[in-house]
C-alpha cells in the first residue's frame, strides 16, 4: 500500500474520482470543497457522457474515431496523447460508473442505452434520464463516503482554498485553506495538492454555471506561479434562459423539434408576441441560412443571436438581451411527449408556459476550455504513460490540476458530453501519478513555510475586513465585470473592444481595492469570501482578454470577424479552384502561426505574460473545419490533394534516402 | 452604484404600480449558534421572474434594512440555482422549499404583501438562513448508501438491468439531499450539539455522532437504503442496511404523516420507499428471529 | 432533543422490536378487542336479551375472565398507550404549516389516541367492577343493558361516549392503514389509496356499530330490560344450580327519567 497524504481541492466529478482512486491505492486524502461535495457544479450536467461502446463499434466506430472527433471538434488545439488516452479509457470509465450504480437508461434487453450528440455520427452518449452529471457525481460521492466511513478520506466541506504553499525550490508542499463557518485558517501540509475546482463562469457574471464556479482557486494557483493555458477559449451555448440570478440551459432539442427563433422587426416592440403579425416578425436564422434554418451549427446560432441583439439592436427587451424561441405553433401533445422535461424547467423558473407563450432566450457562457496548464508524459503508443509523475502536473511541481480547471482535453471547443468523460478520466488517471510522486518526495516541509503563508492570508483577510470608508460595493463591481466580459469576450471579439476592456478591467480591479465590506465579523462572513474571490477574478479576466487580443485568428470558440476566412465567392470552377488554393495556403500559414497553446503567466506587475507552446499533433495532422462554409467541398478537395501530394513527396524523399543508403 | 431607496422616496411614488415595484421581505436572522434570532425587514426593487435567490442577492448588494440601517448581508447557501444541488432549502412563507425555484410572483400570489424567509427549523442554524445539515449526510453513511464494489479496476460492465428496474431506481437516485423531507417530517426533531468548554474537538465529534446515530434517520436515507437494496450489487450488503434501518432511530420512528413525499421538490416516491423498507424490515426481523 | 452522552437505554436498544410490538398490539389484541366490544355492544340494538346473551357468554369464562382481561386487554392496551405516549412526546405535529391530508391524519391519530386513553380510563372506572371503590363500577353483568343504560342516561355522558368511541374507531381505522405501511402490506401509492378506502369503510362500519350501541342503550326501557335480565338470570342460576341472590345490583337514580325512546321490540323476550 502506498502512503502519504494528499490534498484534493474540489469534489466535483474530477476531484471525487481522484479521491476514490487514491483512497483505494492507500493514500490518505484530505478533500476540501466550498460546498458539500455532493452539491458541486457537476450535478448540473444533463446531457450525457461519451464513449465508444459495443453498439457503435459494430457500426464502424472505435476509440480512434472518438479521439479524432474530439481533436477535430477542438480545432486541433490540444496535445494529442492525453486526448487519445482519454478516448481509449472511455469504455472502461462507463463500465466503472455502471458498476458503481449509475442508473443509465436501458434498452429493453437491459443494456445501456445511448444517444447521439453533436460533433459525431455515432450514438456514443450514455445518459441517465436528464440528470447524467448528477447521477455520475452521486456514484462517486457514495464511494468516497464509503472510504470516509473507513477513515481513509477526510472531508473539509465549506472550506476555501487560498494558496498553495511552495518551498524555496518552488515545489508545492501543501496549502492554506479557510473554514467558511468559523473563518479560521488552517495549513494543510501534503505530499501533493490536486486542484479539481471546475470552471470560472462567474468571471462573466451570470452563466450556466453554479455560484461556486468563481475560478478563484485556479486564480490563486496562477498568482502563485502556475501557468494558465488557452484562457481565451470560452464556450458559449446558443440558447439559455436569461434570469436575474443565473442563465439556465435550454436544450438544443427545442429547435430540433421545430422551434423557431425570431425577433420583432421593430426594435423593442412592446406588443404581446402572440399579437405580432407574421410580416412583422424577423425569422433571422431562417432568412439568412435557408438551408439549415433554425438548426444552423451551434457557434453560428450563437453568433447570429448575439449580433441581432447587440449590433442590430433588435433585442426583444431593452435592458435584457433576448430573442424569441417559439414553440407555440407546435401541438401541445407533441411538445409534452418530446420536450416535457425541458419545458418544465422553463415553466418552473420563468413561471410562463412555453407551449402558449414564446420563450425568451439568449446565448450564455457555458464552459471554459482553458485552465491551468498541465503536463503529460507521452507513452510509446502515442498515449499518456500511466503513473508518470508529470501527468496532470501544473508548472509548479507537486501541484496538479484535473477536470474543467485544466486546459488539456478540449482545445478550442468542447464537444457535448465530452467534459464529464475528461473529468472522470483525469481524476482516475492522476491517482497513480500521485502515488509515484509521493513515493519520491523529499524530506518533510519546514513549518516556517506554512507559518509565513498563514500570516500572509490572515493579513489579507484582516485588511479586507478592516477597510473602512471605501465607496465600492463588491456585488456591483462583479456585475460590472460580468457585463463587460460578456460584451467583449464571448461570441464575437474585436481588438479595439478588447483593448478598451482590458483597461476597464484594470480600473475595476483598482476600484475593488477600495471595496468596503458591509460585514466585518468573523463568523460565516460570506461578504468577505465573495469579495476575496472577486478580487481573484480580475487576473483571470485579464488573461482571457489578453489571450483573446493577441490571438489574431478564428479558432473554435474564439471568433474574430476581422480575421475570419470567408468561403469561396466565385462560381466559375477555375476561379473556385484558385480561391480554394489560396484558402488552403492561408490556412496552412495560419496553422503555422497560430496552432499553439496560449500560456499565460502571472507577471510581477499583475499583468499576464503570454507565450505560446507548440502542440503535439503527431497523431492526427491538422485539417480545416469546413462545416457550413460556402465552397467547403472545393476546399476539401484541394486540401485532400495537397495531403496526397505531401504523402507521396514524403514517400519519394524516403525512397531517395533509402536509395542513397544503398 | 447602490441606490439606497429611502422610505420617503417610496412614499412619493404614488403610481398604482408603485407597490408592485418593491418586494418586501421579512427575514429571521441569527448571528451565530446559540444567539437570539430576530426579524429584519428588507425591501428590494421588483424584477420580472425574480426568485428568492435573486432577492437575497439584492439584499446582499444593498446591505441595508428597509429602515435604511446598514446591516450585514443575510447569509444563505446556494449553488446550482437550478434545483439540482440541494443547497438552498429554507422556509419560504412558512413552508420548506428550494429558494432558487421559489418565484416571487407566485409567493406574492400565495401571501400578498410580504415574503417571509426563515432558516430550516430541524437543523442547527449556523447563521441567518444557513444551517448545518451534517446529520443528513451522516444518515447516508448509516445506511451504507453505496454499491460495495471491489474497486475501480476494470471488471467489465455492471449488471444487466431491465428498463423497468431502471425506471424504478432512477427517481430515488435523484435525491439531492436538500432535507425538505426532514424539515416537514413531524417525527424528525432537531439535534443541536454544543461543544463544551472542557471537550476536545474529537470528543465533541464523537458525542455528536452518537446523538445523530440515535436520532431518526429520515425519509431520504430510508429511500436510499431501498435504492441500494434494489441494485443487484448493492443488495449484497442488504442485511447491513436493514440492520441500521432497524436500529435505534430507524424506520420504526416514521409515523406515516407522509409530509415528506408532499414536500420533496424532486417528487421522489418516499412513502413507497418507506413501505418497501418496512416490508423488508418485517421479513428480515422474522428471519432473524428464527435464524438465531 | 437533548444531547447527552449517556448509554443507550433499554428502550433505545430495542426500539424496533418495541415499536413493532406496539403496532401489533394496536391490531391484536387491542384493535380486535375493540371490534368485538363494539359489535357486542351493538347487539343491544337487537334488544336487551340479545346483549345479555353475549355478555353471559363472555362471563361464562368465570374466574378465568380476570386474567384474560388483563393479559389480552388491559396490559396490551397499557403497553400500547405507554409507548404511544412516548411516540407522541417525540413528535412535533405541524399541520399548521403543512395541512396535507396525511399530516392531518397523523395529527388526528395522536389526538384520538389521547382522547381514547382518557375515555377508556373513565369508561373503565365508570362501568368496570374495578371502578367500584371510586364510586363507579356501575355495570352489572347480570343486568347488562339496564345497568349500562342507566349509566349512560345523562345526555352529556352519551355525548362524551360518542366522542370517545368515535376517537377510538378513527384511531383503529386509520391505524390499520398506517400499520399496513409500517409492516409493508401496501407499498405503492395506488395500493395505499386503495387501503385508505378500506380503512374508511372499516371506520364507517365500526363507527356505526359504536354509535348504534350508544343509541341502542339510550333506547333501552330499563324496567322492561330488567324483567328480561332477571328472567335470564334465573334460568342461568337454575342451570348452574345456584341460589338466587337478593335484589339487583343496579340502583336506579330517582331523578332519572326512564324514557324509552321507542316502544320495546316485541321480539325482545324470546
Ligand atoms: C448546465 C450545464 C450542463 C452541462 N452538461 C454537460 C453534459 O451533458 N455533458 C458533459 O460532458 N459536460 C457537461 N457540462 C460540463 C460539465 O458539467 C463540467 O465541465 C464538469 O462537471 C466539471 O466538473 P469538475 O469536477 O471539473 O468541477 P465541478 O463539478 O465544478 O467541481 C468543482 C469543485 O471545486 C470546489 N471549489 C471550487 N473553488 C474552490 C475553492 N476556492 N476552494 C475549495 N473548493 C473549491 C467546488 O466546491 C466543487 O466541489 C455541463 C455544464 C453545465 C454548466
Ligand atoms: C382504543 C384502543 C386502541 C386501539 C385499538 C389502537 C390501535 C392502534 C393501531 C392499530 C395503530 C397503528 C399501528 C401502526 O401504525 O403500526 C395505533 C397507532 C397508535 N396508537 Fe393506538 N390504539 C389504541 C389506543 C391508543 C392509546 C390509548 C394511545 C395513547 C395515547 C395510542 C397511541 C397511538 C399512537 C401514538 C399511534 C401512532 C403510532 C405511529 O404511527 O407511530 N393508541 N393504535
Ligand atoms: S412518512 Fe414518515 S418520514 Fe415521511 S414525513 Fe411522515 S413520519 Fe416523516
Ligand atoms: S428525498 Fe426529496 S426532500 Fe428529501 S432530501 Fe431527497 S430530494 Fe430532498
Ligand atoms: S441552489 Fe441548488 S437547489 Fe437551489
Amino acid at each position: 500500500m502506498a502512503q502519504g497524504r494528499v490534498l484534493v481541492i474540489g469534489g466535483g466529478l474530477a476531484g471525487l474520482a481522484a479521491t476514490m482512486r487514491m483512497a483505494e491505492l492507500g493514500v490518505a486524502v484530505d478533500l476540501v470543497s466550498l460546498v458539500p461535495v455532493k452539491r458541486s457544479h457537476s450535478v448540473c450536467a444533463q446531457g450525457g457522457i461519451n464513449s465508444v461502446n459495443a453498439l457503435t463499434r459494430q457500426q464502424g466506430d472505435n476509440e480512434w474515431k472518438h479521439f479524432d472527433d474530439t481533436i477535430y471538434g477542438g480545432d486541433f488545439l490540444q496535445h494529442q496523447p492525453p486526448v487519445k488516452e482519454m478516448a481509449d479509457w472511455g469504455p472502461r470509465i462507463i463500465d466503472l460508473m455502471d458498476r458503481l450504480g449509475v442508473p443509465f437508461n436501458r434498452t429493453p434487453e437491459g443494456f445501456r442505452d445511448q444517444r447521439r450528440f453533436g460533433g459525431t455520427l455515432y450514438k456514443r452518449t450514455a445518459f441517465a434520464g436528464a440528470t447524467t452529471g448528477q447521477q455520475l457525481l452521486y456514484a462517486l460521492d457514495e464511494q468516497v463516503r464509503r472510504y470516509e466511513a473507513e477513515g481513509r478520506v477526510k472531508k473539509w466541506e465549506f472550506w476555501d482554498f487560498l494558496e498553495p504553499v511552495l518551498d524555496d525550490a518552488g515545489r508545492c508542499r501543501g496549502a492554506i485553506c479557510q473554514d467558511l463557518v468559523t473563518m479560521k485558517f488552517h495549513a494543510f501540509p501534503a505530499d501533493a495538492v490536486i486542484l479539481a475546482t471546475g470552471g470560472c463562469g462567474l468571471v462573466y457574471g451570470r452563466s450556466t454555471m453554479s455560484m461556486v464556479c468563481t475560478g478563484s482557486a485556479v486564480s490563486r494557483a496562477y498568482q502563485a506561479g502556475a501557468a494558465y493555458g488557452n484562457g481565451e477559449f470560452i464556450q458559449v451555448h446558443p440558447t439559455a434562459i436569461p434570469g436575474a440570478d443565473k442563465l439556465r440551459l435550454m436544450s438544443e432539442s427545442a429547435r430540433g423539434e421545430g422551434g423557431r427563433v425570431w425577433v420583432p422587426r421593430k426594435s423593442q416592440d412592446a406588443r404581446d408576441p402572440r399579437e405580432i403579425p407574421e410580416a412583422e416578425r424577423f425569422y433571422f436564422l431562417e432568412e439568412r441560412y435557408p438551408k439549415y434554418g433554425n438548426l444552423v451549427p451551434r457557434d453560428i446560432a450563437t453568433r447570429e443571436i448575439f449580433d441581432i441583439c447587440t449590433t442590430e439592436g433588435l433585442s426583444v427587451e431593452k435592458d435584457r438581451l433576448c430573442v424569441y424561441l417559439d414553440l407555440t405553433h407546435l401541438s401541445r401533445e407533441m411538445l409534452d411527449r418530446k420536450l416535457g422535461g425541458i419545458l418544465e424547467i422553463y415553466e418552473k423558473f420563468q413561471g410562463v408556459d412555453p407551449r402558449s407563450v414564446p420563450m425568451k432566450i439568449f446565448p450564455a457562457v457555458h464552459y471554459s476550455m482553458g485552465g491551468l496548464w498541465v503536463d503529460y508524459e507521452r507513452s510509446a503508443n502515442g498515449g499518456m504513460e500511466e503513473g508518470a509523475v508529470r501527468n496532470q502536473q501544473t508548472s509548479i511541481p507537486g501541484l496538479y490540476a484535473i477536470g474543467e480547471c485544466d486546459y488539456q482535453y478540449h482545445g478550442a471547443n468542447r464537444l457535448g458530453a465530452n467534459s464529464l468523460l475528461s473529468c472522470i478520466f483525469s481524476g482516475l488517471f492522476v491517482a497513480p501519478s500521485i502515488v509515484s510522486a509521493t513515493g519520491s518526495k523529499p524530506a518533510s516541509a519546514e513549518s516556517r513555510l506554512f507559518e509565513a503563508a498563514l500570516r500572509r492570508q490572515e493579513q489579507r483577510h484582516e485588511s479586507l475586513l478592516s477597510k473602512r470608508g471605501g465607496d465600492e460595493n463588491p456585488y456591483a463591481l462583479h456585475q460590472d465585470l460580468g457585463s463587460l466580459m460578456t460584451r467583449v469576450a464571448t461570441v464575437v471579439r474585436r481588438n479595439e473592444q478588447l483593448v478598451a476592456a482590458y483597461g476597464e478591467v484594470c480600473d475595476l480591479e483598482a476600484r475593488w481595492r477600495r471595496c468596503s465590506l458591509s460585514d466585518s465579523g468573523n463568523w460565516t462572513n460570506q461578504n468577505v469570501v465573495f469579495t476575496k474571490s472577486l478580487g481573484d477574478m480580475f487576473p483571470i479576466a485579464k488573461l482571457i482578454l489578453k489571450g483573446a487580443l493577441l490571438r489574431d485568428e478564428c479558432r473554435g470558440a474564439h471568433f474574430k470577424p476581422a480575421f475570419s476566412m470567408p468561403g469561396i465567392a466565385a462560381t466559375d470552377p477555375v476561379e473556385q479552384r484558385r480561391e480554394a488554393e489560396q484558402w488552403c495556403d492561408r490556412f496552412e500559414e495560419n496553422t503555422r502561426k497560430w496552432l499553439k497553446s496560449t500560456v499565460a503567466r502571472h507577471g510581477a506587475d499583475g499583468h499576464p505574460q503570454i507565450s505560446y507552446e507548440d502542440i503535439d499533433t503527431s497523431l492526427i495532422p491538422p485539417r480545416p473545419r469546413l462545416y457550413g462554409l460556402v465552397g467547403g467541398d472545393v476546399i476539401e478537395e484541394v486540401w485532400k490533394e495537397r495531403g496526397q501530394r505531401q504523402a507521396t513527396g514524403v514517400a519519394a524523399k524516403a525512397a531517395v534516402a533509402v536509395g542513397a543508403g544503398v | 452604484m447602490i441606490q439606497a431607496v429611502s422610505p420617503s422616496d417610496a412614499e412619493h411614488d404614488s403610481e398604482p404600480h408603485a407597490a408592485a415595484k418593491t418586494v418586501h421581505v421579512r427575514v429571521l436572522r441569527q448571528d451565530a449558534p446559540g444567539q437570539e434570532s430576530y426579524w429584519e425587514r428588507h425591501a428590494v426593487p421588483y424584477e420580472p421572474n425574480m426568485n428568492v435567490i435573486s432577492v437575497l442577492q439584492k439584499i446582499a448588494e444593498r446591505s441595508r434594512a428597509e429602515d435604511g440601517r446598514q446591516v450585514a448581508p443575510v447569509a444563505w447557501d446556494c449553488s446550482c440555482l437550478e434545483e439540482v444541488c440541494g443547497s438552498c432549502t429554507m422556509l419560504v412563507n412558512g413552508r420548506t422549499r428550494m429558494a432558487c425555484s421559489a418565484l416571487v410572483d407566485r409567493l406574492l400570489e400565495e401571501s400578498p404583501g410580504e415574503i417571509e424567509l426563515r432558516p430550516m427549523s430541524k437543523f442547527p442554524v449556523v447563521r441567518d438562513l444557513k444551517v448545518d445539515r451534517s446529520r443528513l449526510f451522516h444518515a447516508l453513511e448509516r445506511v451504507k448508501a453505496w454499491v460495495p464494489v471491489d474497486g475501480s479496476y476494470d471488471h467489465g460492465a455492471g449488471p444487466r438491468i431491465s428498463p423497468e428496474e431502471q425506471e424504478d431506481a432512477y427517481p430515488l437516485s435523484t435525491c439531492m439531499s436538500c432535507g425538505c423531507c426532514l424539515e416537514a417530517c413531524p417525527q424528525y426533531t432537531k439535534i443541536e450539539a454544543v461543544r463544551r468548554d472542557d471537550e476536545s474537538e474529537a470528543d465533541f465529534e464523537q458525542r455528536r455522532t452518537a446523538a445523530f446515530d440515535r436520532g431518526f434517520i429520515g425519509a431520504h436515507a430510508i429511500s436510499q437504503a431501498v435504492l441500494f437494496n434494489g441494485h443487484p450489487t448493492g443488495r449484497m450488503i442488504a442485511d447491513e442496511r436493514l440492520a441500521s434501518l432497524t436500529a435505534a432511530g430507524g424506520i420504526q420512528q416514521c409515523g406515516n404523516a407522509q409530509n415528506c413525499v408532499a414536500v420533496c421538490p424532486k417528487h421522489i416516491p418516499l412513502t413507497r420507499s418507506i413501505a418497501r423498507a418496512g416490508r423488508a424490515a418485517t421479513v428480515w426481523a422474522i428471519k432473524k428471529l428464527f435464524d438465531r | 432533543m437533548n444531547v447527552s452522552d449517556s448509554d443507550q437505554s433499554f428502550f433505545t436498544r430495542h426500539q424496533f422490536l418495541i415499536y413493532r410490538l406496539f403496532s401489533l398490539s394496536g391490531l391484536i389484541p387491542v384493535g380486535a378487542f375493540l371490534v368485538v366490544h363494539l359489535v357486542t355492544n351493538a347487539s343491544v340494538l337487537a334488544g336487551p336479551g340479545s346483549f345479555q346473551a353475549r355478555v353471559d357468554l363472555i362471563h361464562s369464562l368465570g374466574p378465568l375472565l380476570v386474567p384474560i382481561e388483563w393479559a389480552f386487554i388491559f396490559l396490551p392496551m397499557l403497553f400500547h398507550a405507554a409507548v404511544g405516549f412516548v411516540i407522541i412526546a417525540g413528535g412535533l405535529p405541524n399541520v399548521g404549516s403543512y395541512p396535507y391530508v396525511g399530516n392531518v391524519r397523523y395529527t388526528l391519530q395522536r389526538a384520538t389516541g389521547m382522547i381514547a386513553f382518557a375515555f377508556i380510563i373513565w369508561h373503565v372506572i365508570q362501568l368496570h367492577w374495578m371502578g367500584a371503590p371510586l364510586g363507579g363500577g356501575k355495570f352489572d353483568p347480570h343486568h347488562a343493558s339496564s345497568s349500562t343504560a342507566v349509566a349512560l342516561q345523562p345526555i352529556g355522558v352519551t355525548a362524551l361516549y360518542a366522542i370517545g368511541v368515535l376517537s377510538a374507531v378513527f384511531h383503529l381505522a386509520n391505524g390499520l392503514w398506517t400499520l399496513g405501511i409500517t409492516w409493508g402490506l401496501w407499498t405503492s401509492p395506488a395500493a395505499m389509496r386503495r387501503a385508505s378506502w378500506v380503512s374508511v369503510a372499516v371506520g364507517i362500519l365500526l363507527g356505526g356499530a359504536g354509535l348504534g350501541a350508544l343509541a341502542g342503550m339510550r333506547r333501552v326501557d330499563v324496567e322492561q330490560a330488567r324483567v328480561i335480565e332477571n328472567r335470564m338470570d334465573e334460568v342461568k342460576r337454575m342451570l348452574e344450580g345456584r341460589e338466587p341472590v337478593g335484589g339487583p345490583a343496579v340502583r336506579v337514580p330517582e331523578a332519572a327519567p326512564a324514557v324509552p325512546v321507542s316502544a320495546p321490540n316485541s321480539s325482545e323476550g324470546s
